[in-house]
């Protein structure tokens, strides 16, 4: 009985091992490309490791990504848009959990639109609209963009936050004399805190992979994220594909050392309503 | 009388902390969304004063667009493929993950880092593997296989298709995963004591639990592809020819490239129309099955 449940698990093991060659050989290869030399890349085999580590691709894909401006920009637009989601959401998902007036419910469905029409498919109303505002190749512009895309998701789901703020805290704080602002600010924040941790790694991984929407709003070369630097790579390189794959690497790395340092939160935002009960 | 204006000026102060949310979601999608429905009545070309009113027209012109009816095509195939093989590889995995064997993590962060990466990446690096990594497996084993998935077009669905798997199995796995784990293990060892076998209990019991997060999964993944553009850019260009152009590749083309805002925005509206129509049916279809259990 033992004996066959070893073996099961081993078989288990085994198909395991193989599935995640699938997901793993493609991220291997990218990186072992990236210090290839070009000789390597069109002569050897792609199988073969390189022969040394050759940091050359790396130095060009940061000229070529113009890594310094890029990086700052997207850092800018990601940490802004994140923000100011997050002190949005919490804010207005609080007061439409703790009134039952009409507004309140009002403007939770009218968020909830929003999920269901998503921002990509009225792309070219939302360029037009920033285009009346002047808000296109402008820092604010792609940053309010952001906002608007990710807002119904925070709403939706600091909502559903809500429960594990205490109302007892809130109303003894209320006799205490706090205002409303003071009563979110000092009560309800602080009980927040891994709900805001949730929605901050949500929102930072897909802004900063989000390419349709910000590669309308910019056309400035100074004011370009990275992916959009990535894909104009992409387009121009001919055969220097080393240096793509080192971009490749540059551009991911930021957002996969986020998330192994915060897996925890990260995990929690994508499964909310997963689990029963 | 007194409390009741103090419960009116709370509710204003509560108003405010909405407002300026619900300011910039209206102006930044509600404007937008009434926009695309009443330009999607016109010929407007986005440089004219006068947005000339065409009636039903724009909506006429799409059933008999080729182009849009091989971009519907292509996009529903698309869709269809994600939905079927993401969630049973999905399940499938978080099964393994979820059994007796070891280093659990890791695998789970391995499957999990190509959804980390940027979509234009994810086509990029497909793109080198059929044209220049899988060719070179051929010469070491001596085969004749077509690796070459984005160079025709019987292949490139596939080719996208295991694309777009290779990105996005890991996060709906994540989701499968934390169902599985919310599965009370007192159920699971009654079931054993009254001797179900593991197929039985899999089905009697781990299937119904996991009813939420099939319902995520199926809808997500469902308008998630149909939104797909961001892979076409950087892999296929929509080619070849115009094989593998999504719906949204097709807006972009006639609106922003085409000058066709009228046009286009009917395009848009059909696209939300489809995508409203088909998280309703699913969620009503899955949200039953969800309460029967």
């Amino acid at each position: 009985m033992k004996q066959k449940k070893r073996g099961k698990t081993i078989l288990l093991q085994l198909l395991t091992i193989g599935a995640s060659l699938f997901f793993l050989l493609p991220v291997l290869l990218v990186v072992s490309y990236s210090f290839k030399t070009k000789k390597e890349m069109l002569m050897g085999s792609p199988f073969s490791l390189p022969s040394e580590f050759m940091l050359e691709n790396y130095r060009n894909a940061v000229h070529k990504l113009d890594l310094v401006h890029t990086f700052s920009n997207t850092l800018l637009y990601t940490a802004a848009a994140v923000c100011i989601l997050a002190l949005l959401c919490g804010a207005g998902a609080w007061a439409i959990a703790r009134r039952r007036e009409k507004f309140f419910k009002f403007a939770y469905i009218y968020f909830i639109i929003g999920i269901l029409v998503p921002a990509q498919a009225l792309f070219i109303q939302i360029f037009l609209v920033g285009n009346t505002l002047h808000l296109i190749n402008s820092r604010i512009g792609v940053i309010c963009m952001y906002i608007v895309s990710g807002i119904s998701f925070g709403m939706f789901m600091m909502n559903s936050f809500m429960n594990t703020v205490p109302v007892e805290l809130e109303e003894a704080a209320r006799i205490d004399g706090c205002s409303v602002f003071r009563t979110f600010f000092n009560v309800v924040v602080p009980v927040l805190k891994p709900a805001y941790a949730t929605l901050i790694i949500m929102q930072s991984f897909q802004i900063w992979n989000e390419y349709l929407m910000s590669s309308l709003f910019i056309s400035k070369k100074e004011l370009r994220t990275i992916v959009i630097s990535t894909q104009v790579l992409f387009s121009t390189l001919k055969n220097d594909y080393s240096t793509a794959m080192a971009a490749i690497v540059i551009s991911a790395l930021p957002i996969t050392v986020l998330f192994v340092c915060l897996q925890k939160y990260f995990i929690k935002g994508m499964t909310i309503g997963a689990v029963k009960g | 009388m007194r409390k009741r204006t103090l419960n009116q000026r709370m509710a204003g102060q509560y108003a405010i902390l909405v407002l300026p949310g619900l300011i910039l979601f209206t102006l930044g999608m509600m404007i937008p969304l009434c926009m695309a429905f009443s330009y999607s009545f016109t010929s407007w070309n986005g440089l004219d004063a006068t947005k000339k009113w065409v009636g039903l027209d724009n909506y006429i012109k799409l059933f008999q667009d080729k182009y849009v009816r091989d971009a519907w095509l292509f996009t529903i195939k698309f869709t269809v493929l994600n939905t079927v093989i993401q969630n049973i590889a999905a399940l499938l995995l978080a099964l393994l993950l979820d059994s007796t064997i070891k280093a659990k993590s890791l695998f789970r962060t391995i499957i999990f880092i190509p959804c980390l990466i940027s979509a234009i990446i994810a086509g990029f690096v497909w793109l080198r593997i059929y044209g220049s990594v899988l060719p070179a497996l051929n010469e070491i084993l001596g085969t004749d296989i077509n690796f070459m998935l984005f160079g025709s077009k019987e292949t490139v669905l596939t080719g996208l298709v295991i694309a777009n798997n290779w990105q996005w199995v890991g996060y709906w796995m994540l989701i499968y995963l934390a169902g599985l784990q919310s599965v009370p293990h007192e159920l699971l060892e009654a079931a054993k004591v009254d001797g179900a076998n593991a197929v039985q209990k899999f089905l009697k019991i781990t299937l119904p639990m996991l009813a939420p997060a099939i319902t995520i999964c199926v809808v997500g993944i469902t308008t998630g592809s149909l939104k797909v553009y961001d892979l076409l850019v950087s892999s296929t260009k929509g080619g070849p020819g115009y094989a593998s152009t999504s719906i949204i590749m097709q807006i972009y083309n006639t609106a922003i490239a085409g000058r066709q805002y009228g046009y286009g925005s009917a395009m848009s509206i059909t696209l939300i129309a489809v995508l409203l129509l088909i998280a309703v049916i699913q969620l009503k279809w899955l949200k039953k099955r969800e309460v029967q259990m």
